[in-house]
């Protein structure tokens, strides 16, 4: 079993008697110590996908499934494509490759998930390291970590990030919830 | 479909905000709508509190149109309501929950915590389908924008208010009913509901030392230590307010005479509300309460360990506040910010009361703009489309 607020992009859940995999999981806190798990599924059986809101503590079953090391090759709208060691090829839909696409670049290695053996969607390492293509200057003094502020990386993701960090700075970012993690 | 029947269920974690907005909901909906509630409270002696006509030891007993039932464990067979409200995610029966799916005629509602944050727009009303039962349950998010579920009011709050606030007979009565006599016009009535609050000392040095006359009503409650300990060290250091410390044996301190008030029944408060010029409310039901009363106030959000809940109040002090001047605007943000780090209150609370009069006009505007979100009458509404709905889906199986 696992809690709504630790399923990811790409986690496949038991929703009733249907096979869903998780497109978005976006986490809030509510009042006190609750919290929400905002999430889009699609059905793997029917291809229809809905958004649903659980808290953060409610429980599913997880359907372990298939997965095969592979690196990012090519963009052919709207479908992301993937290789194999072997050369195999695996598409995987825009809208099924949840945050993984504000990261992606050629020849990006990565985890693609199948579902009765079809690509369903891909899993990036925990924590990737990424260039600040723009932010505004470092604040000086600063140097806590707590001050945060808006950075766009490579690929025109924007994240916030330390107060300290400049332009041209490697960052480490956790994939899982889109946090910036450190400087490089 | 109208549900006619309606189980509220009520876990009761600390204060009396959740038992508040419980209690408040469960007698809007048998009294103003006509549905039979069952309240299910885990603990009855908060709920005495709140309706001093109950009795924390009877499982079963009608309170004012509502059926109240502890809630106990194991959880007895009963027929689920048409409606069921499970307040603040606080987790069902089991058995309860399995049977609601096998009737399937109960529309299932999560009534969350109040924020205003934006994340809140994209969630409010969605469903959550049962991991592992044929049943959804949907969540409903209070709020002060029209893309939420809006704030609890009663029907004939706003005309019990006016009446109050335009009627001296009845104003002297409920000072009256206090032990006091009716204060004079020049001086200023604040309430003061909060939890503990180191910026209390900077506060009260604050209205002890003004030019205006301040007498503050403290409902019972977590800050009453600190109340004490204020007089206390003030007794112990005459120098520190002259003479005039200690000429009250009700904790009078120069300019500052403060009353501690018993704990008060929900409608006692409203009035308390309504009597004073400025209040100081904690958590979530005196805020909603206050800003009801349309007065200048100043909100004790409920602290959280991780600080999230500067994230909250923020996001409220940003909707408050924009359609006020920058100065108000600022001497707003000023307070509140000031009693929630527990630090700085009494500048912050000079600015503040400079801006007394813009303030009360927005205060006046900004109950009316809300009221047009009634929360009640949105989770019935919302509740019969989710029963629309389904009836069409099973006719259509």
């Amino acid at each position: 079993m696992k809690i709504a607020q630790d399923l990811r992009v790409g986690n496949v859940i038991l929703v009733g008697t249907d096979p869903m995999v998780i497109l978005k999981a976006e986490y809030s806190r509510s009042g006190r110590n609750g919290s929400v798990v905002k999430m889009k599924m699609k059905n793997l059986l029917t291809e229809s996908a809905k958004e649903t809101v659980y808290s953060a503590d409610d429980k599913f079953e997880q359907i372990m499934l298939d997965r095969k090391e592979v690196t990012y090759s090519y963009f052919a709208d709207p479908m992301y494509v993937f290789m194999d060691g072997e050369y195999n090829q695996y598409e995987i839909e825009a809208e099924s490759m949840g945050d993984a696409i504000n990261y992606i670049e050629d020849g990006m290695p990565c985890e693609v998930v199948f579902y009765n053996e079809k690509a369903i969607s891909v899993e990036l390492p925990n924590t990737i390291v990424r260039e600040v293509v723009y932010t505004e200057p470092a604040v000086r003094g600063d140097t806590s970590g707590k001050v945060m502020k808006p950075a766009k990386i490579n690929g025109g993701f924007e994240l916030p990030v330390a107060a300290f960090v400049e332009i041209g700075d490697r960052i480490e970012i956790d994939t899982r919830t889109n946090e910036y993690k450190k400087r490089a | 479909m109208r549900n006619e029947s309606c189980d509220i269920f009520c876990n009761v974690v600390d204060n009396y905000g959740d038992i508040g907005v419980c209690w408040r909901l469960a007698r809007q909906l048998a009294n103003e709508h006509g549905l039979a509630v069952r309240l299910w409270v885990d603990d009855l002696g908060s709920m005495a509190r709140l309706c001093p006509e109950t009795d924390a030891a009877r499982d079963i007993q009608q309170c004012r149109g509502v059926e109240v039932r502890r809630w106990i464990k194991p959880f007895p067979e009963v027929q689920p309501a048409g409606l069921v409200i499970e307040a603040f995610a606080c987790k069902l029966p089991q058995g309860y929950i399995e049977a609601v799916a096998a009737q399937q005629r109960s529309v299932w509602i999560n009534l969350e915590y109040l924020s205003a944050e934006d994340w809140v727009h994209g969630c409010h009303g969605l469903p959550s389908p049962h991991p592992s039962l044929p049943l959804t349950r949907h969540f409903f998010f209070p709020g002060f924008t029209s893309q939420t579920g809006g704030l609890l009011l009663e029907r004939d709050l706003f005309t019990r208010r006016d009446a109050f606030q335009n009627d001296t007979v009845q104003q002297q009565a409920f000072w009256q009913s206090f032990g006091m006599d009716m204060p004079s016009a020049e001086t200023l009535k604040i309430s003061l509901f909060g939890y503990e609050n180191d910026a209390l000392h900077d506060l009260f040095d604050a209205w002890a030392s003004g030019a205006q006359p301040v007498l503050c009503l403290v409902p019972e409650g977590r800050i009453l230590p600190q109340v004490k300990r204020y007089f206390e060290d003030a007794g112990r250091d005459s120098s520190r307010h002259g003479d005039c410390v200690g000429m009250n044996p009700d904790l009078q301190s120069c300019n500052l005479l403060v009353r501690v008030q018993p704990f008060v029944e929900q409608e006692r408060y409203d009035e308390l509300l309504w009597a004073c010029d400025v209040n100081f409310v904690r958590g979530e039901d005196s805020c909603v309460r206050a800003q009801w009363a349309a007065k200048p106030f100043v909100w004790q959000i409920y602290p959280q360990h991780d600080a999230v809940h500067w994230g909250k109040l923020q996001a409220f002090l940003n909707l408050y506040c924009a359609p006020l001047s920058s100065s108000a605007s600022e001497a707003v943000h000023g307070l509140w910010k000031a009693w929630n780090q527990e630090n700085g209150a009494g500048q912050a609370w000079s600015v503040f009361i400079e801006m007394r009069g813009e303030l009360e006009l927005h205060a006046q505007h900004w109950a009316r703009q809300l009221a047009a979100n009634n929360l009640a009458l949105n989770l019935l509404d919302f509740s019969q489309k989710i029963g629309r709905m389904r009836a069409l889906e099973i006719e259509g199986q």
